[in-house]
């Protein structure tokens, strides 16, 4: 009898074991679509031409990257479109288009036979896509990271690598004052923004690079003090009144601008907020801007994505991006740049209080389960579909 | 009775003897041994506290981790560093004797590791701070009777299919390192510690680059294969051999049997001659894809149940991994996810340490 229960119990534990797949499908497999989502609305492929605004632009840097091998000396793609891993077969400008694996990539032929890209699909509808598994690939605010993978989406995060920042413009009287920007600098909250606003997605930021980077992030405060702030703003005679810029197309820009002027009344500091039309972009839902409107501001918020993961070279264009809108005159760093160079210049930037390092937030992608080799690009890096391939070609 | 005290003195001798021996035993076992760079870069370090530091001021010490160091690392380099201002005569004392509060951190950047030293002298404040090279990654996990040695032999920017080594054997008494990729066949010559180029064969191929190419060299037959293309010649004498792209060849992968490993189902394994006794060894790769660090690990038999020996990590994908022709030792060729270049290793086994 027992015997008999032994050889039936190996019997069924064989038929288990045979069922189990085997998960070590370390080998690639070549084929199938891959279902793309993207907010942007891209018009044109042709590296010359620039985008209407800054969504459109990164978006654009990312198909490009798929169509040409090579980029020039200043990041623009150059030579042949369709060099690339991809090949353009199907197009409808700001809708939709359809990439095709290149057979002759100098790489190698991409794994997907081809790429299907939505374009103007707002970060719900992404967001929901992915929960449906009607999209493979999709980027979503970092906001969004969390409610997502609780929806069961599977979330990609990088390592926080843009910065989200305010700058004080260049000419404006209101702020010429080193000691409003100082109370300023001071009364900002930021890990109630990290954890209220960003939903614990990213980090507050003291300094122009991030701790992963520098090594010396730690050594820029990102405490709070409110009653510093208010001692500051209680030695200047006459408080100017300061509006801040936001990109109204931005909801995330639009609910930091708001908590900032909430932290700077609690100084006693007058501070607005004001959204600002950027070129190509409607006002988000709700916002009174007009078309054409030219607003006046003192400072604006800003978002800078690291150009590497070197904090010489992402701290270099962060200057050449932030130096003439702040009117910040620093020398560039050479190549040879030590960590205590990188430092000490990012220190005199910081001394200047013409820039507040507000969140570093992380790049969040939504991918399907079927999507393989996945790899979150670095800082700089485009999206590396060529590497990916679909673990089974039937989940659409 | 006489002897009694001279037993007793002999006994306290011994016993002396003992503690200092136990004594020496405890410091050795809790001395680690650091790359000489990074003693260097601490040296660096106090000269930076020195300069903006008096001489004779005391300091008081408070360190931090920060970083991927463990901490017994951060114990010995503290350690070093406390010597290294005594020796600077900035001796380390109390927080309430001190003149001079430093900070020390050990922190982390995307290029290395970064050393910081915060020197707070009343209301004036100094930071100063060095740049060490992370090393790559050593063997780990518990005691186990074999352990693996991995030894780098080449890198570089593009895929490695497949290389070999040619010990002593060209005509001119040097070795000579073949590398396989997917574009060429290249032979390195070392006259001196470093490899040469002696020469460099471009293969044309017949048909459409696979982004996960596959090929292999056979050094006894002097031959280099890839799915469309083949190099052929006595490897010793670079200059006679020739390329050609052929349409027959197919994938050179030698389809191999997977085989059980702790309940997981492994292809890519290798099984190397026995070393320590008559087992054989199978090396075996890990779980991940193409996207995570990998490592290489030992088990005893063709079908193991318990590991032989720790694993050794890579910083990447292990992509190829075959058995060397004196079946003591495997080619690994593995991709480096921080700095994306690819690498050959040689892998080898030893008895204990």
């Amino acid at each position: 009898m027992k015997l008999r229960l032994c050889l039936y119990l190996a019997a069924i534990s064989a038929v288990l074991v045979a069922a189990i797949p085997s998960h070590t499908a370390k080998r690639p497999r070549y084929g199938g679509t891959l279902q793309v989502e993207i907010g942007a609305t891209v018009t044109s492929l042709d590296p010359a031409v620039a985008g209407a605004n800054a969504e459109e632009a990164d978006a654009k840097t990312e198909l490009d990257a798929l169509l040409y091998d090579r980029r020039g000396e200043h990041g623009i793609f150059v030579g042949v479109a369709g060099s690339g891993a991809f090949r353009v077969s199907s197009w409808d400008p700001g809708k939709r288009a359809v990439l095709t694996a290149n057979e002759d990539y100098r790489e190698g032929r991409p794994f997907v036979d081809s790429v299907e890209i939505q374009m103007g699909r707002s970060a719900h509808d992404r967001v929901l896509d992915l929960e449906l598994n009607k999209t493979d690939f999709a980027q979503i605010p970092a906001e969004q990271a969390r409610p997502a993978a609780d929806h069961g989406v599977r979330v990609s995060t990088s390592q926080p690598n843009e910065l989200l920042a305010l700058v004080f413009l260049k000419g404006r009287s209101g702020i010429e004052t080193a000691r409003v920007r100082e109370a300023i600098a001071r009364c900002v909250d930021r890990t109630a923004i990290v954890n209220f606003i960003l939903q614990k997605e990213g980090e507050p930021a003291g300094g122009l690079l991030p701790q992963w980077s520098s090594g010396t992030a730690f050594l820029f405060s990102t405490e709070t003090g409110v009653r510093s702030a208010k001692e500051i703003r209680s030695q200047i005679s006459a408080s100017p009144k300061l509006v801040l810029g936001y990109d109204s197309a931005d909801m995330l820009e639009q609910s930091v601008a708001e908590r900032i002027v909430v932290n700077a009344k609690e100084a006693g500091i007058s501070l607005t907020s004001r959204g600002i039309l950027s070129p190509g972009n409607k006002p988000a839902h709700g916002t009174d801007i007009r078309p054409g409107e030219a607003v006046r501001v003192d400072a604006r918020l800003v978002r800078l994505r690291m150009l590497s993961p070197l904090p010489r070279v992402s701290l270099t264009a962060f200057i050449e991006t932030l130096g003439p809108m702040a009117g910040i005159v620093d020398s560039p760093l050479p190549e040879s740049a030590s960590p205590e160079d990188v430092y000490y210049c990012e220190r005199s930037i910081m001394n200047s209080g013409l820039i507040i390092p507000i969140v570093w937030m992380p790049q969040v992608y939504g991918i399907s389960a079927r999507v393989r080799d996945w790899k979150q690009p670095a800082a700089g890096e485009t999206w590396p579909l060529a590497g990916v391939w679909l673990d089974s070609a039937d989940a659409h | 009775m006489r002897l009694l005290p001279q037993f007793s003195l002999l006994r306290a001798g011994i016993i002396s003897v003992i503690f200092v021996f136990a004594g020496v035993s405890a410091g050795a076992q809790t001395t680690t041994l650091h790359p000489p760079a990074w003693t260097n870069a601490l040296g660096s370090l106090a000269d930076k506290i020195g300069a903006v530091t008096k001489r004779g001021q005391s300091l008081s010490l408070e360190v931090k981790n920060m970083s991927s160091l463990s901490a017994a690392d951060v114990d010995g380099l503290q350690g070093v560093l406390v010597a290294d201002l005594a020796r600077r005569n900035r001796p380390i004392t109390k927080e309430s004797l001190a003149d001079v509060a430093l900070h020390v951190t050990f922190s982390e950047s995307a290029d290395g590791y970064v050393w910081i030293a915060e020197i707070l002298d009343g209301v004036k404040q100094n930071v100063v701070m060095v740049s060490v090279t992370a090393p790559n990654q050593k063997a780990s996990g518990p005691e186990t009777p074999l352990t693996l040695h991995r030894k780098l032999i080449w890198e570089q920017e593009s895929r490695i299919v497949d290389f070999g080594i040619l010990a002593d054997s060209s005509s001119d008494g040097t070795s000579i390192l073949i590398i396989l990729d997917a574009g060429k066949l290249s032979f390195y010559k070392s006259p001196d510690k470093d490899w040469k180029l002696a020469r460099e064969i471009t293969m044309e191929h017949a048909r459409p680059l696979q982004r996960d190419i596959r090929g292999r060299i056979d050094l006894q037959a002097g031959k280099a294969r890839l799915p469309d293309a083949e190099c052929a010649g006595d490897f010793r004498q670079p200059e006679s051999v020739t390329c050609k792209t052929v349409t027959a060849l197919g994938d050179p992968e030698i389809p191999r049997q997977s085989i059980a490993v702790q309940g997981r189902n492994v292809e890519d394994y290798v099984v190397l001659a026995p070393v320590c006794d008559d087992s054989p060894l199978t090396l075996v790769t890990g779980q991940g894809d193409w996207t995570e660090p990998d490592s290489i690990q030992a088990y005893l038999g063709r079908n193991p149940e318990s590991s032989a020996s720790s694993k050794i990590q890579f910083l990447g994908p292990v992509l190829e991994l075959w058995r060397n022709a004196d079946g003591k030792s495997a080619r690994a060729v593995s991709r480096n996810l921080k700095t994306g270049t690819y690498e050959a290793s040689i892998v080898s086994v030893s008895c204990g340490d």
